[in-house]
């Protein structure tokens, strides 16, 4: 080859590499997506990370199905019938349905899945399981529980969005010790997962189920019936907002679960791209302290934060200057969903006190110790809440020591108990899925059980008997009593503190059609043109 | 040179082993629980505990070291902690895009430096020089992340000519293949080339006021001959000297590069299982790279005696 050969072959060679739009998600029966997170494992049980509870609602189905109304469905089962005292739970599935390895779903795999689910669920299984005497099949079809007390909301315990969720696997996965990860992911789900060709970290691939059988109900979240437009659903790992922006706007991706905050005026202005509000329930910012050890386990200390801390200022610095996507929470639960109150909220609304503030920290003891607060730098929402109360802690007069750290450090500290000057902790932040926070079942950042509570350990009789009054509450009047009451106390006693309430956006291609706000990314029904 | 080859293989097994034992010590002491990962926000301090325990994570360092070292003697990396996947099959999983980028990188960056710095070298202190050293500084001192960007700009959202990320295997054909890897690589390639410029001009600056090139220019030997033939042969050893240094640079930029244009390849592995304490994983990744390292290393040194025949072990 001479030279002159060499030129022309390598400007072939350039045209053929940058023929335009090459990459594209052309083909209508794949939908790729980005997920909010690296899909690491597939074991809903073992972990209750969100992103996993996401991709196990493609592989595995549920017994119930919560509608956007947050209504427990019939999803697997055809029906159920409950005695009058709520004792006894019979449960009939629907026939027909199949695994991915084509053996049927029978009621021995419901229970296996029932009985490793309720050891890992903390605020329904475990109750559940307290109260059983018996979780026997019927025939292949039927189940029935029997228990030794009442247990009205089990069919929301059965159904719940929140982590972790109860999927159907067959009785030999199920039987998994549920500290331990399942190897094999067959459902009987509408998508199967193709396990030879996941790289975790990178891409998941699920592939249509052909035997699913969708109910005949109009889908709405986890009910009805999941008709799955698409042959395959690619998850595409994209560590780096700006790349995953760019791939969206390049018509590389199609859905992205999760824009970040600052590129999404930039999306809004691309020409080709829809974005709107990805959960409407949102996320409740918390500022978890420490009731164990000084200055916090003392009540005036942590009333001191409601008094001084400014929702407006977390707020801002989570998700920056776009108002439609925060509001204030003098509250614990989820705005605009059935229970939501501001009943005791009063320390957080109104001006802001520095002044009181010290004045009570003063009282409750605090002479200028080192607090210890843990920011994981790595999550963009806990770092700017960190930096906000870092700020809010000087003006009160508090020695703030800021540990910069990542998640995965932040995830072992909060969980030592001994004092901060020995490793342990005062503060860290986090935040709550607002789908996890509209009644006290699925909410585990409230409980107030003391050494068996969530990290952070608090101790409160008067929050834990309004919690365990919720559970008998025989109708919704009922439940807003008790939840006002409940709401009262927690604020009372500062279980821990909401810095406010946000939603997240997603974005997607005008080509593709059905996209909904949900908690979680809906895939039935979704389609692409 | 056999003999000296296999000893400096055997050689290799304490390094490698001394970075064994590094890289387990690091991460015995480094802050942070795979268990509080895996069991996310919703877990109670006790499943943790639990999944601690049933990961074995909870056993003392003696203990957990020789059981990891003792299924690495036999070939085994053990199994993520996360995935359930053994670490060997994870690190096959991703080795193609990383091999395909270094190669791609490697192609691209001595090809153009190479010339650049013998151009430069031969044109010694004039406009072109000037141009080739300010190119290598530019490119020596820009981020590799800040290229990136910069290149996916251009060529993927304004030209619309390249795609953004991924990668595709080679088995798909060589235009998809360059088309996913053309731009990661020339981001990674910049500094490599810059560095290899530069050395690459200053060697040739020496080498072309020895005798012997003006030997040859007075028997009437060619320009390019003198340049390529005579003079870069004898500069060579620098040269690769510095290829080989800058193959850990070349490693570490593939972490920076891999998420930048979302490359699956092993530094995206390593970056996810340092954040997620994977420890398997990144017992399994450094062993690899270090040993890696190590037989490049080699490799530069039995490549002196092809350029400098006086050069013997």
């Amino acid at each position: 080859m001479d030279r002159r050969d060499f030129m022309k072959t390598a400007a072939v060679a350039a045209v053929g590499l940058a023929a335009p739009r090459i990459a594209r998600a052309a083909d209508s029966k794949v939908l790729r997506f980005i997920p909010q997170a690296n899909l690491a494992n597939l074991d809903p049980i073992w972990t209750t990370q969100y992103v996993v509870r996401n991709g196990a609602l493609l592989i595995w189905d549920m017994l119930y199905g919560v509608n956007d109304k947050l209504e427990p469905q019939p999803q697997m089962v055809e029906g159920h019938e409950a005695s009058a005292d709520f004792k006894t739970w019979t449960f009939k599935l629907r026939a027909g349905l199949k695994f991915h390895d084509g053996e049927p779903v029978r009621a021995k795999d419901a229970i296996a899945s029932i009985k490793r689910w309720m050891a890992r669920d903390a605020t329904m299984g475990l109750v559940i399981q307290k109260r059983m005497d018996a979780l026997e099949a019927i025939d292949d079809l039927t189940f029935r529980f029997k228990l030794n007390q009442p247990y009205p909301k089990m069919l929301f315990a059965l159904g719940k969005s929140s982590t972790p969720s109860l999927f159907v696997m067959p009785e030999r996965i199920a039987a998994t010790d549920p500290f331990k990860q399942i190897s094999e992911y067959i459902g009987s789900g509408p998508m199967r997962f193709k396990k030879d060709e996941w790289v975790p970290g990178a891409k998941a691939i699920f592939e249509k189920f052909a035997d699913y059988v969708p109910r005949s109900e109009k889908a709405s979240w986890l009910s009805g019936g999941k008709r799955i437009n698409f042959d395959r659903i690619e998850w595409n790992i994209v560590p780096d907002g700006a790349t995953a922006a760019a791939a969206l706007q390049n018509g590389e991706v199609d859905w992205w679960e999760t824009p970040l905050p600052d590129l999404v005026p930039l999306l809004k202005k691309s020409a080709g791209i829809a974005v709107d509000i990805a959960d409407p329930l949102g996320n409740i910012g918390s500022f978890r302290v420490n009731h164990l050890h000084p200055p916090f386990n003392n009540v005036l200390a942590r009333r001191a934060i409601q008094i001084a801390l400014s929702q407006e200022d977390y707020m801002g610095a989570v998700v920056g200057s776009d108002e439609t996507l925060w509001k204030a929470v003098p509250g614990f639960f989820t705005p605009g969903t059935p229970l939501y109150t501001e009943n005791g909220g009063d320390r957080l609304k109104g001006p802001r006190n520095y002044d009181l503030a010290k004045k009570m920290l003063a009282e409750a003891g605090y002479k200028g110790e080192p607090i210890s607060l843990l920011v994981a730098t790595d999550v963009a929402i806990t770092k700017a809440q960190g930096d906000v109360t870092a700020d809010l802690l000087k003006r009160i007069g508090m020695n703030v020591k800021y540990e910069a750290l990542d998640w995965g450090t932040v995830g072992q500290r909060r969980a030592k108990k001994e004092p901060p000057s020995e490793g342990g902790w005062n503060i860290f932040h986090t935040w709550h899925a607002g789908a996890d926070c509209v009644n006290p079942a699925p909410y585990i950042a409230l409980d107030a059980s003391g050494p068996t509570a969530w990290f952070g350990w608090p101790k409160s009789d008067a929050v834990q008997e309004k919690i365990a009054a919720w559970y008998a509450a025989p109708d919704l009047a009922a439940e807003k009593t008790v939840i006002a009451d409940l709401n009262k106390a927690a604020m009372d006693d500062v279980v821990y503190i909401p810095t406010g309430f946000f939603k997240g956006y997603q974005a997607w291609r005008t080509n593709v059609s059905g996209v909904v706000k949900a908690p979680f990314p809906v895939f039935w029904d979704v389609s692409k043109t | 040179m056999l003999a000296c080859v296999v000893r400096r293989i055997l050689a290799t097994i304490p390094v490698v082993l001394l970075v064994a034992l590094f890289v387990f010590s690091l991460l015995y002491l480094a802050p942070g629980d795979p268990a509080a990962i895996i069991a996310g926000d919703q877990a109670t301090p006790a499943d943790v505990e639990r999944i601690r325990a049933s990961l074995g994570l909870d056993r003392p360092f003696v203990v957990r070291f020789f059981d990891w070292f003792w299924h690495v003697l036999s070939g085994d990396l053990g199994v993520s902690i996360f995935t359930n996947l053994p670490v060997t099959h994870m690190i096959a999983q991703r080795i193609e895009p990383t091999v395909s980028l270094m190669c791609l990188t490697l192609i691209l960056s001595l090809s153009c430096a190479i010339p650049m710095g013998v151009i430069a070298a031969w044109k010694h202190g004039t406009w072109i020089d000037r141009l080739v050293m300010m190119t290598a500084v530019f490119g020596y001192s820009t981020p590799v992340f800040v290229v990136g960007y910069l290149l996916a700009y251009v060529f993927a959202l304004y030209l619309d000519w390249l795609p953004v990320q991924g990668f595709t295997s080679i088995t798909a054909g060589l235009a998809p293949f360059l088309r996913n890897l053309i731009l990661p690589a020339t981001a990674l390639g910049l500094v490599y080339m810059a560095l290899i410029a530069r050395i690459t001009r200053a060697t040739m600056l020496d080498v072309l006021s020895q005798d012997y090139v003006r030997t040859a220019k007075a028997k009437g030997v060619g320009q390019r001959g003198i340049l390529f033939v005579h003079a870069l042969k004898n500069a060579a050893v620098p040269i690769v000297t510095i290829v080989g240094i800058g193959f850990a640079a070349l490693i570490g930029g593939a972490v920076v590069t891999e998420s930048v244009f979302a490359i699956p390849g092993l530094g995206r592995l390593t970056v996810d299982a340092i954040l997620r304490r994977d420890y398997p994983v990144i017992q399994g990744v450094v062993l690899m790279f270090s040993f890696v390292y190590v037989l490049v290393n080699l490799g530069v040194d039995l490549l002196y005696t092809v350029f400098d025949p006086r050069i013997r072990y």
